[in-house]
């Protein structure tokens, strides 16, 4: 069953985030894909994630759909504006994609090309509204397509810190979802708790969530979101069992594999993030019980 | 200096009708010089809404104040009396004037009467052309004076395109070609070599698309 009926049906959707190379050498991309095979329902491809430049998404996304593998892909207005953004959407459909999610981008500032003009043509709303009209077969500039895609569209949550972001942040999706966002990826899930709160303050937007499980990889990488990313809710406790775990590796994929197996009785999907520890997004799927 | 055109009669009309009494703000600077938001226009702003909502039976109160500088929240100080009986303010400033003012007075609802435009320079009575974008890395001393951000259609920085013809820009005849005009200044001053130099790819950290930008002089900073 692909994603689109997956999500129509109420399914559980389980999505797996894959980072496309800084290169043209896309064996290991490959080899990872292959390795999950039959394990997911589906793979996000992000576009230069962290502003970092690779290989497109849109090439990603292409490969995926030559290994037999469903793609999602990243779609944001940083880099292209409104001719590029719709001339990639018409070719990502015809390519095998079908699925696409809006999400911010990182500046410009913060990536690996600091010097580089940002495009910012059209926000994340007007994308959405763009990939609309697109599907009913119209351009931004009002002409008829020849062939209309169809799209399942996605947008991101952005990681809020507090009460009062939360409630700007459910302003912001409301606007989006009336632009045709079909369901919400949400920010990285550690504190299962807070995370139910932010389920019932999204639960009259009424389309699904998928919430993003992020693979933390080592003590490092935990004790630098907790400082950095004061929404993300990383608690000492966490910290301390990775710290104090004989195997702290085989820690971390258990901790991911129980916070997926929770989201599934929250949630109507997960997408795993592993940060280039895809051959390992199997081992977190069995400890989930998936 | 920073050019505007004033906005449409309609849209300024739309944006005042619902108050009382406004207080009609201009500044000296920029757009008093191009004409269109200093003490004259003002003045002749506000007749004709007065009389526009005459016309409709309705008094509009309008209190005129043209500041020296509406940039400046030192000048801007001098609404806070005018302000108090004013329902909003309608600013002739540019947009740097327009949130001034409305950082300053933050319940007052603050409406542009102008649209604000670019940088540029007069080229003769009535007719201002922008000349720059404020890209914050100036290259006009190795462009012959004439700026290819702000005057290239295309923005090119190795140019001509293929489509200069005859000294005008291939978007609108009416417009000059930049690389035309850089070449013929480069000529002019025995630097013609300088066009087979080519400009590596711009840094645009010290654009706006940096973000946005702010200078802070220690020397002066309070
Ligand atoms: S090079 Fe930059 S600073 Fe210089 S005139 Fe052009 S836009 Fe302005
Ligand atoms: S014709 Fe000249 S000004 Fe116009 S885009 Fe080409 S190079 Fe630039």
């Amino acid at each position: 069953m692909n994603m689109k009926k997956k999500l129509s049906a109420a399914e559980f959707v389980v999505l797996a985030e894959m980072n496309t190379p800084k290169g043209v050498d896309i064996s290991e991309f490959v080899t990872n894909a292959r390795g999950i095979k039959g394990r997911m329902d589906a793979v996000v491809i992000p576009d230069m994630d962290n502003g970092v430049m690779r290989m497109s998404a849109l090439g990603g996304g292409a490969l995926m759909r030559r290994e037999g593998l469903e793609p999602v892909i990243h779609i944001y207005g940083r880099d292209k504006n409104r001719m590029a953004l719709q001339g990639d959407i018409l070719a990502a459909y015809v390519l095998g994609i079908q699925n696409l999610i809006v999400t911010p981008a990182e500046p410009m500032a913060s990536g690996d090309h600091r010097d580089a003009k940002p495009v910012e043509d059209l926000d994340e709303t007007g994308i959405l509204e763009m990939i609309r009209s697109l599907c009913e077969g119209v351009d931004m500039a009002g002409f008829e397509l020849k062939g209309a895609p169809d799209f399942t569209v996605g947008c991101a949550m952005a990681p809020v810190a507090g009460d009062q972001e939360l409630a700007r942040e459910v302003e912001n999706l409301r606007g989006r979802v009336a632009a045709g966002a079909q369901y919400i990826i949400t920010p990285p899930v550690f504190d299962l708790a807070a995370y139910e709160k932010m389920i019932e303050a999204l639960r009259p937007l009424e389309v699904p969530l998928v919430a993003t499980v992020f693979l933390l990889k080592n003590v490092g990488m935990a004790r630098y979101l907790s400082i950095h990313e004061p929404g993300c809710r990383i608690s000492e406790d966490m910290i301390r069992r990775i710290r104090k775990a004989p195997d702290r590796e085989a820690e971390c994929i258990r901790m991911a594999g129980e916070t997926t197996a929770e989201l599934r009785k929250m949630v109507r999907g997960v997408k795993i993030t592993t940060l280039g520890w895809e051959h390992r997004l199997a081992d977190i799927l069995e400890k989930a019980g998936i | 200096m920073i050019t505007a055109v004033r906005k449409p009669m309609e849209e300024i009309i739309a944006c005042v009708s619902p108050y009382d009494r406004i207080l009609l703000a201009g500044c000296n600077e920029c757009v008093s010089v191009c004409s269109v938001g200093g003490r004259k226009e003002v003045s002749l702003l506000s007749s004709a809404l007065q009389m526009h909502f005459l016309k409709q039976g309705k008094t509009l109160e309008i209190q005129e104040v043209t500041l020296e500088r509406q940039c400046d929240p030192e000048y801007v100080e001098e609404l806070v009396n005018s302000v108090d009986s004013a329902d909003a303010v309608l600013s002739m400033a540019c947009g740097c004037g327009v949130q001034t003012v409305a950082a300053r007075f933050r319940e007052k609802p603050v409406f542009p009467a102008v649209n604000t435009a670019f940088m540029g320079a007069s080229e003769r009575q009535g007719v201002w052309s922008e000349r720059c974008q404020g890209c914050g890395d100036c290259v006009l001393g190795i462009t012959g004076g004439i700026c290819p951000i702000a005057r290239c259609s295309k923005r090119l920085m190795n140019g001509p395109c293929g489509g200069s013809t005859k000294g005008k820009c291939e978007i609108d005849t009416d417009i000059d070609c930049a690389w035309q005009l850089i070449w013929d200044r480069l000529k002019a001053l025995g630097l013609e070599n300088r066009i087979e130099e080519i400009m590596e790819a711009k840094d645009w950290r010290t654009s706006r698309d940096g973000g946005p930008r702010k200078i802070v002089r220690e020397d002066l900073a309070s």
